[in-house]
Order: structure tokens, then sequence, then C-alpha cells
């Protein structure tokens, strides 16, 4: 399908015929999006094709195409970095737009002093953490990783993190911020609306932010943001990251401020325990159990081998034969990366007294072989530049992740084995990578401060393979079934699969949750900012009366006015 | 290997866009954190190697056409390689650079050729080098220097000087220079004179693989019968040609040395003493065919098998080239060894360092374009407060030479080789 | 109105319905300029059930609803009704600690709840939150931290609302639902308990922070009929240092490292007049204090909590020092001449009666703003230029200033005290309460709590917000029954 010789026209002339393209080929490379083999038919690897691709190069040319969008009714998606099936266009022949915001990609200004950073959609987050860096500031880089936009994370998407728990995730760290809606109008919200520059998220009177994003944002759903401020936090460390060693473990030298270890619990109970007394004891600054991802019975073979630059995968099996290996699996079985950070050589010392304390009233203990000099600094590297996230492909290219419902401690402890028993019975097919049943991975808050986790099952299968996709989708939908059974709400997992639903089934599901005011709240927010629907339901609405007794026709392209 | 052969690469592919960049442990700026020079100049993701694995999946799966455009997003790319570093950083299984030079060889096959590339190919075929000129013209770098003549006598060392050094006259002297230096360390060396071919690397590169072929061919038969086992070369480009492309795609078994290689080879062994002082601040750009694709070829042929039900590995284990193991030191080790010489090093180095924009056909398909990633990596240069450039390869050196020129530009762009000399 | 009467005895019990002249004065005017109107009807519900069904006749009859959760002093004209007939729906009958939960260091409460009521209530678990400087006895929790009012520790602010996290709501419609992580579970607290959930996570639900868009929003979008509030632990060991400067240019530097470390609980900056003010007895007292005291001062509260909490108040104080010998300032562990259990006292409790800043002369105005801290001392002097331009005695003006957000904002806040029963003073404050308001916003001071005259500053500057915040109305109040009149409704 074709968008119309004269939208096209129209934007290649705000944007220059260098910037847009109808070429299949080039918009099927947006189109192509991972997990899309999950949702798709016969496993396609590509969701629906965008009718152009687009490059703007400055809030007036969104501003612009936006207009020219709502001229001739085509859809819009933004994407940055773009790394999800729901970054694509969602509708099949449906006249869509894609914006790629590359060309939005710098850093405008870092004010040093009052701590925070304007920045446009596509800085991502190893620039500009290495540029704050350099005077002494941080923040926190999401979980997906530095290769993703920040802006989006702030003001479009989730935005936690490891970091989160120290420094605030994006969401905290969002100051003002640019917004050209799908109507065609340029929103600033916060001081930035009042002209009182950048630093204020809030206001004037009730915050202006609160439609844009809550516990993530639109997801591309609801227009384009162009620019946005970043608080920043005070960085102990050096200037600048000097990682030593060879591919693909670089290692960071451990500052004399830092620590870096693993701890290992010996049961969920004191897992959650210890999460506790964290928090309490306000020690901390990154925050993750991140490297059990790779599945508990093989993981440290895994990330033992990773670190040797001679050795590949056909390693990991002749090291689990190693006993001394066999031995740091059990140990960090469940265990979790903590980074800690101190203002001076006193602070740091007291907080490793404070963990001590922690881990002998938990029970619980730093991992020894991860807490070795070299796989510490490998863990250093990792955990602060969250540049080797694209491992959670590691296996063969395909990574769904199930689970993780947020809650406290507790109430993932609860959950976790019930994930690892599951997961082990999926195994069974041999169509997933048979891992172990625990290859689970979370923040250690995602809400600044402490007090909630999430455990999100990784679970990994050949992309190339339509009977392992097959067994990656049931082993979602199963994933419902099993926490529904459980009494549990619905995971990750089934935000994947809605993807693939069509648009009734999606409102169907909706309709079906406890509280509806968002619903209907969103939708009357989509019909003020969105009139001629050109946002998808990234941003999710209800049509009026959907799910109730009397028979609503359903317009699923159109908001009900 | 046809088009199918890219299928399972491309579906495993996540669209994750390292490929875009240095890998990020390594990112000190905002400036100098990409690491792909054809995205940033062509902006939309198909100018990427996850976006050309897309663009197979794409044709494979009859989606789309080969176009005008298609053609861009294929060629317009240096095959620099630092994608499949950044790839490599998280994943065994995908070859991204491999990948993207069958994606070009199939096209060529298919009738898909650049125009701009047919006259340099033509030249090629004619006249056995890149750079249009006549054959007869090989040689004459030489001029008065006494060199042992392969083609009639014998020895187990080949000095290939490579096209760019042969025919460019501005750079000319960098082999003179490498041969004196070889001549001063007593090695028992020849040269192929006006018979020395080119090692059809940038043929290669550009999709044409019978070319290739026909030059290594030649090459490989031509030092068989000087009894040749070892080919030095100044060259990054004929170096990668030799050592990767010729044991991979033609079975040679020739042991291949950079001159760098073996002048620090000659340094450390006491053999070659640098007294010299050269007060200068260099700073030194990884060719990339030297750096990260510099790594051995150990000859490989097994298949994909799995292991812990899914994951990807090879039977026997499938070597790995990351950009690990590329020849970064030696290098630095010579620089390092020449009295007065301060090296600061550009941001972006060793197996992250920015192509010059020379190859894969750029400079001859897309000057422009091979121009702009030329400045940008002079931006950098200079960014170290460097009075130099140097490289050890004549096309990085050509492409900054073409860059720096006209424009204003102090900065000088010198080869290793130089350096050394004034060290003697 | 007899209907009325009885509609709304109907909903609330005819003891919770009050319409005698005295009662009715009492919430007809406050502190603030902004012109009185007496409400018709004063109501004090019990629950939710009676809060919804009070907007739900709200809807029905017209009828403007005026939510009031702190008792008075009353300083902002919010609480009191833009338009005629309005029912002011007083909530301080709804006192319930829902749930004090230690291990998850969450507290439950309606929004009658007080500090004075919560705090003994928390410190008996061992748990205390961040509070405002000096809140009045009567102070709703909520209705503080919905207001948006600052909080003494920055540390703990990651994002402004802080340390308010989610909120059961009866919207503008009659609808009940509830805010963030709360907003996804059933419409019931007890249940969400049932299955483990906290009301922990602000954020949401959704692709919407309803919780923000109920915050300063002066009670025009919702009535919140419960709120989950982020508790600390209670040091075992708590001590406070004081940094004083001539000049609050001294103290910038020293106060921008000292956020930026995240040094210390309570971090705040006064100046001599305020500390007189919040520390003195009476208005003798406080002028004396005044001149003993320093001109500006950085309040610097080390605590610690959990383990190790001597060695923590150590390093910090260490930390601290090392600070002030960085910047050149002098750190103190008194005031000269205040027994510090005053101060702390100052800090730390609920303020007496009268409310503190009433106690110089009986009446004060705020003027309040965010920003950030480098152009806090341009606001500093724009405001007393204006306040000695006309004659006002600049030596009782009380300056705040408290970081926000880990220090990236600033609320700076001026009081001038000033006799109520004055009508040249009340004029003069009147004027100085415009004209400096107008030249602080002409400068760039970030008016987000647009109060009063405010308001119209704000939003005739800013029709984007305006244009937002209606649509937002539109929404959860499209009959705008809430508070109506306020901000830009």
């Amino acid at each position: 399908m074709e968008i119309s010789r004269d939208a096209y026209r129209a934007i290649e002339d705000i944007v220059g015929p260098d910037n847009v393209t109808d070429d299949p080929a080039l918009l099927d490379s947006y189109a192509f999006e991972v997990m899309a083999e999950t949702v798709r038919p016969d496993q396609s690897h590509f969701m629906p094709r965008p009718w152009a691709a687009v490059l703007p190069g400055s809030t007036e040319e969104v501003l612009a195409v936006t207009r020219v969008c709502n001229k001739y009714k085509i859809k819009l998606k933004p994407i940055s970095t773009g790394w999800y099936h729901w970054a694509a266009p969602l509708i099949d022949n449906e006249p869509t737009i894609q914006f790629d915001l590359r060309r939005m990609n710098r850093i405008l200004e870092i004010d040093e002093k009052n701590r925070f950073a304007i920045i446009e959609p596509y800085v991502i987050g190893a620039q500009l953490q290495a540029e704050v860096m350099k005077r002494g500031l941080n923040f926190s880089i999401i979980g997906a990783g530095s290769s993703c936009s920040v802006l989006a994370s702030a003001c479009a998407y989730s935005g936690v993190g490891p970091g989160a728990y120290n420094m605030g995730g994006n969401a905290e760290a969002l100051l003002g911020q640019e917004w050209v809606t799908p109507g065609g109008e340029i929103i600033r919200t916060g001081s930035l609306s009042s002209g009182c520059g950048w630093f204020c998220s809030e206001g004037p009177g009730p915050s202006l932010r609160g439609i844009t994003r809550g516990v993530f944002g639109s997801r591309g759903g609801l227009g384009t943001f162009t620019k946005c401020a970043i608080k920043l936090s005070h960085y102990p460390g050096p200037p600048v990251m000097e990682a030593q060693g060879r591919l693909p473990g670089y290692r960071l030298p451990i500052h004399e401020n830092f620590r870096v270890y693993t701890i290992g619990a010996p049961d969920w109970d004191a897992w959650a325990n210890c999460y506790h007394e964290i928090y309490d004891n306000r020690i901390g600054y990154i925050f993750h159990k991140q490297f059990g991802f790779a599945g508990a019975n093989i993981a440290p073979a895994m990330w033992l081998n990773y670190i040797d630059p001679t050795k590949t995968l056909n390693d990991v099996e002749t090291a689990l034969k190693d006993p001394e290996i066999q031995k740091v699996i059990e140990e960090a079985r469940i265990s979790f990366q903590f980074v800690m950070a101190g203002n001076s050589t006193d602070d740091i010392q007291l907080q490793d007294k404070i963990l001590d304390a922690i881990l002998a009233n938990t029970g619980c203990y730093k991992v020894k072989r991860y807490c070795e000099q070299d796989f510490a600094e490998f863990t250093n590297m990792y955990m602060q530049r969250l540049g080797h996230k694209h491992c959670n492909y590691v296996w063969v290219g395909g990574y769904l992740g199930s689970w993780m419902q947020p809650g406290t401690p507790d109430f993932v402890k609860k959950y976790a084995p019930i994930a690892v028993k599951t997961f082990e019975r999926d195994q069974k097919s041999h169509l997933l990578v048979e891992c172990g049943g625990d290859a689970l991975m979370g923040p250690g808050s995602p809400i600044p401060g402490g007090g909630q986790t999430a455990l999100e099952q990784f679970v990994s299968y050949d992309s190339a393979d339509r009977e392992s996709i097959k067994a990656a989708i049931k082993h979602m939908e199963d994933a419902v079934v099993d926490e529904a059974a459980n009494g549990l709400p619905p995971g990750k997992e089934s935000i994947y699969l809605q993807v693939g639903w069509p648009q009734e089934k999606v409102f169907d599901a909706w309709a079906k949750m406890p509280q509806q005011f968002i619903l209907n709240f969103q939708r009357k927010i989509k019909a003020a900012f969105d009139p001629n629907n050109l946002g998808d339901r990234n941003y999710q609405w209800l049509p009026e009366g959907w799910g109730q007794k009397k028979p609503v026709e359903a317009k699923p392209t159109e908001p009900p006015k | 290997m046809p088009l199918e052969d890219l299928r399972l690469d491309a579906m495993r592919c996540t669209r994750c866009a390292y490929c875009k960049w240095i890998p990020f442990d390594l990112v000190k700026s905002w400036r100098f954190s990409k690491g792909c020079p054809s995205i940033e100049y062509g902006k939309f993701h198909s100018y990427s190697a996850g976006g050309r694995l897309i663009t197979a999946l794409s044709l494979l799966e009859g989606r789309s056409t080969v176009t005008e455009k298609v053609i861009d997003t294929v060629f317009k790319c240096t095959l620099c390689g630092q994608c499949d570093v950044s790839c490599k950083m998280c994943r065994y299984d995908l070859e991204p650079l491999a990948d993207m030079r069958e994606l070009r060889s199939t096209l060529v096959q298919d009738g898909h050729e650049l125009l701009q590339l047919k006259p340099v190919l033509e030249g090629l075929r004619t006249e056995f080098n890149m750079l249009g000129q006549s054959k007869k013209l090989r040689g004459n770098w030489i001029a008065d220097l006494q060199i042992k003549d392969l083609t009639k006598e014998k020895a187990k060392i080949v000095f290939h000087a490579g096209c760019r050094y042969s025919f460019d006259g501005e750079l000319g002297h960098v082999a003179r220079t490498a041969v004196k230096i070889l001549q001063k360390a007593d090695v028992d060396f020849g040269i192929m004179g006006k018979q020395e071919n080119c090692c059809g690397g940038h043929a290669y590169d550009m999709g044409y693989r019978q070319d290739f072929r026909t030059r290594a061919d030649f090459n490989l038969r031509a030092w068989s019968e000087a009894g040749v086992d070892t080919v030095i070369t100044p060259c990054s480009d004929c170096y990668f040609a030799f050592k990767r492309l010729y044991t991979a795609e033609a079975g040679s078994t020739i042991k291949v040395i950079h001159m760098v290689e073996f002048v620090d080879r000659l340094i450390k062994a006491g053999q070659l003493k640098l007294t010299k002082p050269v007060p200068m601040t260099v700073t030194y750009h990884d060719p990339c065919h030297l750096g990260r694709q510099g790594e051995t070829y150990v000859p490989w042929a097994g298949v994909e098998k799995k292991i812990f039900g899914q994951a990807v590995c090879y039977e026997p284990p499938r070597p790995r080239y990351n950009g690990a193991f590329g020849i970064y030191e030696p290098p630095r080790d010579v620089l390092k060894a020449i009295p007065g010489l301060e090296l600061v090093e550009m941001e972006r180095i060793k197996e992250a360092g920015w192509c010059c924009g020379a190859g894969g056909g750029a400079s001859q398909a897309y000057p422009e374009f091979s121009r702009w990633t030329a400045t940008e990596r002079i931006e950098e240069a200079k960014s170290t407060g460097a009075e130099a450039i140097v490289s050890a390869c004549p096309w990085c050196e050509r492409n900054f030479l073409d860059a720096t020129s006209g424009n204003g530009t102090n900065m000088k762009v010198l080869d290793i080789m130089e350096l050394v000399e004034q060290a003697l | 109105m007899e209907t009325k009467r009885e509609e709304l005895i109907a909903i609330v019990g005819a003891e919770n319905v009050a319409d005698d002249a005295q009662t009715l004065e009492s919430y007809s005017r406050d502190q603030s300029f902004v012109a009185p109107r007496k409400p018709w009807f004063v109501v004090r519900p019990q629950n939710a059930e009676e809060v919804t069904a009070l907007v739900i006749w709200a809807n029905e009859t017209g009828t403007p609803l005026v939510p009031v959760s702190s008792g008075p002093p009353h300083f902002h004209g919010d609480t009191v009704p833009s338009l005629p007939e309005a029912v002011i729906v007083d909530l301080s009958r709804m006192k319930a600690i829902k749930r004090i939960d230690f291990r998850n260091k969450v507290a439950v409460i309606e929004p009658g709840v007080t500090y004075s009521e919560l705090e003994p209530a928390l410190a008996k678990e061992g748990l205390r939150i961040s509070r405002p400087l000096l809140p009045r006895i009567n102070k709703s929790v909520i209705g503080s931290l919905l207001e948006r009012q600052p909080t003494l520790i920055p540390r703990f602010n990651y994002s402004m609302p802080e340390p308010l996290r989610a909120c059961g709501v009866v919207w503008g419609t009659g609808e009940l639902a509830f805010t963030g992580e709360a907003g996804m579970g059933p419409l019931s607290l007890e249940a969400q308990w049932q299955a483990g959930g906290v009301q922990i996570d602000s954020k949401g639900p959704m692709s919407t922070d309803l919780m923000r868009l109920l915050t300063g929003a002066q009670g025009s979008m919702g009535i919140v009929i419960w709120a989950s509030i982020k508790c600390e632990l209670i040091p075992s060991v708590h001590k406070y240092l004081f940094v004083p400067g001539e000049k609050l240019e001294d103290l910038v530097d020293f106060c921008y490292q000292l956020e930026r470390l995240r040094v210390g609980d309570e971090v705040f900056l006064l100046n001599g007049a305020q500390l007189a003010t919040m520390l003195g007895a009476h208005s003798i007292d406080m002028q004396v204090l005044k001149q003993d005291l320093p001109n500006w001062v950085v309040v610097v509260g080390l605590a610690g909590a959990a383990y190790y909490p001597k060695e923590r108040v150590e390093v910090q104080e260490k930390e601290v020092k090392r600070l002030g010998s960085e910047f050149g300032v002098e750190v103190l562990g008194a005031l000269p001449g205040i027994p510090n259990a005053e101060i702390i006292n100052a800090i730390a409790a609920c303020s007496g009666e009268p409310y503190w800043k009433l106690k110089l002369k009986g009446g004060c105005q705020d003027i309040f703003f965010l920003t950030t801290l480098d152009k806090s001392t341009q606001f500093v002097k724009t405001m007393f230029a204006v306040a000695e331009a006309l004659k006002y005695p600049t030596s009782d003006i009380g300056v705040y200033i408290q970081p926000q957000h880990h220090g990236v904002s600033q609320h700076v806040e001026f009081n001038l005290p000033y006799d109520p029963t004055n009508l040249k003073e009340v004029a003069m404050v009147k004027e100085i309460h415009t004209k400096a308001s107008e030249a602080l916003i002409e400068q760039g001071a970030y008016f987000s709590r647009p109060y009063g005259v405010w308001a119209d500053l704000v939003y005739s500057r800013d029709a984007t917000a305006t244009r937002v915040l209606r649509t937002v109305k539109d929404i959860v109040d499209p009959r705008n029954v809430l508070n109506p009149g306020k901000l830009c409704f």
C-alpha cells in the first residue's frame, strides 16, 4: 500500500528528499522488530510496514509533518533507538509513517551547577553518561541498556534500571519536556511551560506531565517528544570510564570510592530480607539481579567464559563439567549485583560495614568467584555502563520476558519459585534454551529509595526456528494461565502478546481491568490531543461502554467523541 | 554464498542497533561514540549492518526488490567491520560483516552493479590495479633501488607494495622507505616489480568475487614459482587480502606480515635501532584491515549445532573474529620506540577505530561519503592536539590527505614508515 | 436551600451539616487577600461513600464543593469559595490511620490525619516521614503533600510530590478510582493488601500519573479519601549543624555541593528573621533574637538509623565540615546563645498556638515560588527592594529556602508579617504582595503553586498550561463542581 503522492511530496518539502523514503526494503527495516515473530502470522519477523519513513531534524519539522499527517489522515509512529515489536506500526494496511528521530541527536545543554541535561530524542545513554561523567555527574541508565534513547525512556517508556534505586528512574529524573501532540501542537510541561527554564517537572498547578506518562509513557502512541531535561546526580567516580582488557569482557577498575559485589542468598526468604535491609539502610548505588538472566543452571559458566576472549559458547558446555564452576552455580543461584559508591573513603568503608552487618543478619553472602578482581571489574563495567544488554540474546537471538509483576520483595519471592517451576516444565520441550528454571532478572528497586522489585523470566528461543518460536509463544500463554491459577496478575508477557491481538480482543482484555477509570480518562485525553486518531494503541484507551452489558459498536480506529 | 545463507542471521538479528556504535564500554564522549559511517551518513536504518540483514530477509521473502535505493544502502558502506565488533560484543552466532559482503556479491552476480565501479573493475581486469593506471607504470616507485626481481630470481619473502603505493605518486616514497628498512635489516626478499598484481581485496569487497579470485590465483602462482613462503606488505588492505581472503577463499598457506609488524620485531630483536629524535606529537589511526580485521584466519568447515536445547554453537567450534586480537600493539610499540615522539590516542582506537572512509569501494563509488568519513576522523585526530595523524595503510593516508587538502587544516598525514625512517 | 440541607443531611447526617453564621464565617475568608465569600454549608463526611455521594449530589445540583482537610488558619485562598452557594467539604473527620506497614515503610491515611496525629503514631512503630517546616498542629498530611508543600529532607525527595505515593480519589465526576499502582488493582485497599499490594509506587496507572494531576490542584480535580505515604526509619542518632553566613551569596556554593552530595537529612536555609520568628515565644523575644542570630543560616540535620547510626552521623559530620573548609564557611554545632533543644523543637515539632508565622504581628503574607539556587539571591534582592520601596521593615521579612528534588529545584519563600488590624499595614502588604509577585514572575520565578492572584499571573502567561489543564478538568470534573474559580478554572 502506498502513501499518497501529495502527502509524500508535502513531507519531502518539509524534511528534504534525502530524509523521507517509501522504498519497500528501507521501510522493512522499520517493520522488522524483535519479537515480531511471536505475534505475526506465520511467525513473520515483520510487523506491519510503515508507508513511509521520515527523518525530521527539528521540532518544527516534526510539527509540520504531523500537520501533514492530520491533513491526510496518516497515522504516525515515532521511534528513537526503537527495540521492541511495539515500536513498529501495529495494524496492517493502515496508513502510517514512522518518524525515525535519529537526526535529532544533540545534547543541547548540560547545566552542571543545577544538575540537569537537556537532550533530543536520539541521545543514547552511553553518550549522555560519558558527557555528564566528565562533570562528575550521572543518571540511571535503563535496564535495556546504554544503547537506548534517554528521552524515550523518560517521556514515552518506562525508564527504570539498576540505578533507579539510588538516583531515581527516568520518570523521577524527568524535568521539563517538549511534546508535539498528534493533533499538531507543541506542549511544554513543568517550568518550561511557564517560560522559567527546564528545571522543574511539576505544575503549574497540577503537573501537566501527569498526562504524558505514568508508570510508562505513551510508547509512540500519542505524539512525539522532541526535547526533555533530565535531572543528574552526583558521581563520585572518575571523569572518564577507562575500560581495560579485551572485548567482549571489558573491565573497569574499581575506584576507591566504590565497591562491587555479587551477593548470594540461600533462599528466597533471605533474598527478600536482604533487599529490605538494604532499603532500610540506604546503601547501594547500582542494585540489580542481573547475571542470572542467562539461567541459574548455566549462567556462571557462560559469564566466566564470556570474560575470556579466546572462548566461544562451545566452551560453556565444557566448563559445566568443572566442579569449581558447579560450586559457583550453586552459590550464585539466587544472587544479585550490588555496586556501592561513597562520597569519601570513610563513607564507603562505613557502607561496607553496614553491608556486612546486613549479610550477617540475613544469611546472605558475597559470591566468592564473582567478587574476585577480574569478574568484579567486569561487573563494574557492565553494571555502570550497561553496554552489554544485547547479551539478553546471547544464546540464539530470541529472548522474551515473562512474569515481572512488580511488588514488594515479599510479593515477588512468592511468585519467583512458581515462575522457576513452570519454566522448568516448559523447557522439557527442548524448544527453549534449557538454562534451568531460574532465569530471573530484575532491578533491586525500580522506584527510588527502595520498596519494590520485580523479576522477569528470561526465555531464550531460536528466532529463526518456527517450532522454537511457537514454544516461546506457548510459554507466554501458559504463563498467563499459571499466573491466574496462582492468583497473580498477568505479567510482562501479556503486554507482548497483546501486540498481536486484533483491536477488539485488546479492548475486551482491558475491559476486564478492575478499574476502568484510567482507560476512559485516556480515551478522552486522546480525543483532545489526537482528534484524528493518528496515534496507535500503545497509548491505551477503551471505547465508551466497551465490555458493558449493552452491545457497543466498536469503532476501533476512532476514539468516541 | 547465496542470499538464502543469510536468512538465519537475518532472523536472529534483534535490531538492537549496537552495529551503529562503538562498543558502549568505550564511549568517552557524545562526539566520538559513533561507529558506523554508513548509518551516520545515510541515516535510515537500512544503512546499518542490522538494516542490511533486514534488506536481505526482505528480498528473500519477496517483500521488496533491488532498487536504486537498496543498492545505495548496500554499497554505501566501507565494510570497516566496526558493526561486526560491536555485534559480537554480545553475540557468538552472527557474522554481520561477512553477511554484508555476501549480500554485495549476490547483488553483483545478479547484475546489480554500481556504474561508478565499472571502470575500476575494467582497470583491474586489464591493467591489474585499482587506480586505473597503466600496468606499465607499476614498479616505477622502485626507481633506482636495487631489489631482487622475483620474476627472475627466488626468495622466501616477497615485498608487495600494493596498488596505492605503486601508483600514487604522493605516497610511493613510503614503499621505498619500507624497502630501505628491509635492506638495512639485511632481509633477503624480492619484489614482483612490474609483474606485481593487485591483491584483489578491493574487488572482493566490491562484490566481484571472480575478479578477486583471478588476482589471488595469479599472485599465489607467481609467488610459488618464486619460492616465496612469506609476503611482507606496507598496505593494510593487501595485508587483509593475503592473510584472510587468500586463506579462506584460495587455500593459501603463505605467511603474511605487515611491514609495521616486521619493524616491530626488528626493533625488539635489536636489529633496528631508532636513535634520532623525532620531536612530534602524533596520533595513530588503526587501519580497519590491520586492526580489527587483521586477525589470523583459521580455516573452518563445520556445521551449526545446538546445545542446551536451542543455544547455537558449532561443530567443530568456529573461530571467532571480533577484533579482540587485531594488530594494535605493534604499530604503537614502534611509535613508542621513536625517541622524542609523543603518541596521543584518539577516543576511538583499536577495535573501535573510526574508519578512514576509503574501503569497500566507497572512495571510488561514493567520494562525498568517503570524504565525509575521513573528515570525521581528522576532526577526531585534531581533538587530541596531535600535529599528525599516522597510519599504516596508504588508502587511509590517501583519504586523509584528500580530506585535509585545500581547507586550511594543519594536520599532517604520515605513514609509520616515514617516522621510522626519520628516527634511523 | 432547605432542600439542599435535607439532601446533605441524608448523606452525612444532621450533626455533620453546619450552616450557622459563625461556622460559615470561619470558612468564608482566610489569611490571604483572596476576596471573602461565604459558603452555604459546611459538611463533614466520614468515609469514601459519603464523599462520593456528595460529589454526585454536587453534579446533580450544580453546587460548588470546596474540599478542606486542614484546620485553620488557612493562608492561600484555596479554601475560600470562589463562587456562591458553595459547600465546604471538611474532611477533618476522616482521621483513620488505616495502616502502618513497617516492613514496607508505607503508611495509609485519610485526609483528616494531621502531622500531630500521624507522627506520634509512626514513632511508636519506629518510623517517621519527611515533613514540612513547622506545620501547624491541625495541618493535614495529605493536604500538605497534595499541595506540594516542600519537605525538609532533600535526599528523600526523588520527585517533588514525595513522600506522597498513591491515592484513593473521588473524582469530580463522582467516580472513585485509585492512582499509582493502586489504580491497577481491585477498588479496595483491603483486597489489594490481601493480594500483597502496598500502594508504594506513585506512578500510573498506565500512561498517566493521576496523582500528579491532583497535586497543586487546590482540590479542583478530585477529593482524596486516602493516600499512601512513604515512611523512613526513625533515627536513633540525630543532631543538627548550623552554617551561618553574612550574606546569602556566601552560602550558595556550600549549599550546592552539600545538596549535590546528598549529605544530611534535613537541609534548608533561613534568614535570621525567619529563625527568630520560629524560635521566639512572642514579638519582643523575636526582635531580640533577630539581633543575635546570624543573617543567614543553613540548617543541616544529620541522622543515623538502622545499622551503625553513630558512625553514619560521624561520617556525615566530617563531610559537612570538610565542605565548610572548602567553601570558607563555619560549621557550628549550635547557634550562639540558642539551646539546641529549642531549635530542634522548632524544626521537629508542630507549631504551637498561635501558628508561628502569626506570632510576630498577628498576620502574615507568603510569597513563594520555585527556582534554581543560583537565581535565589537575585530574587531575594528583588523582594527586599520592593518591600523597601513601599516602606516595609525589611528586617521583618522571613526567608526560607528549601531544596527540593535533590536540590535541582529550590522553594524560595518570603514571609511578610504584618498587623491585620492595622489598615495601613494591610494595604501596604497587599501592594507589596502584588508588586513583588509581578516583579518576581517577570524575572523568571516559577510560581508552580498558583494560589490567589498568582493564578492569573501564571495562566495569563501560559496559554498552553491553561489549555491542557482545562482539558483535564473537563474530563475529571466536567461540571466544574470542585473548587471552581481556582487556578484557570
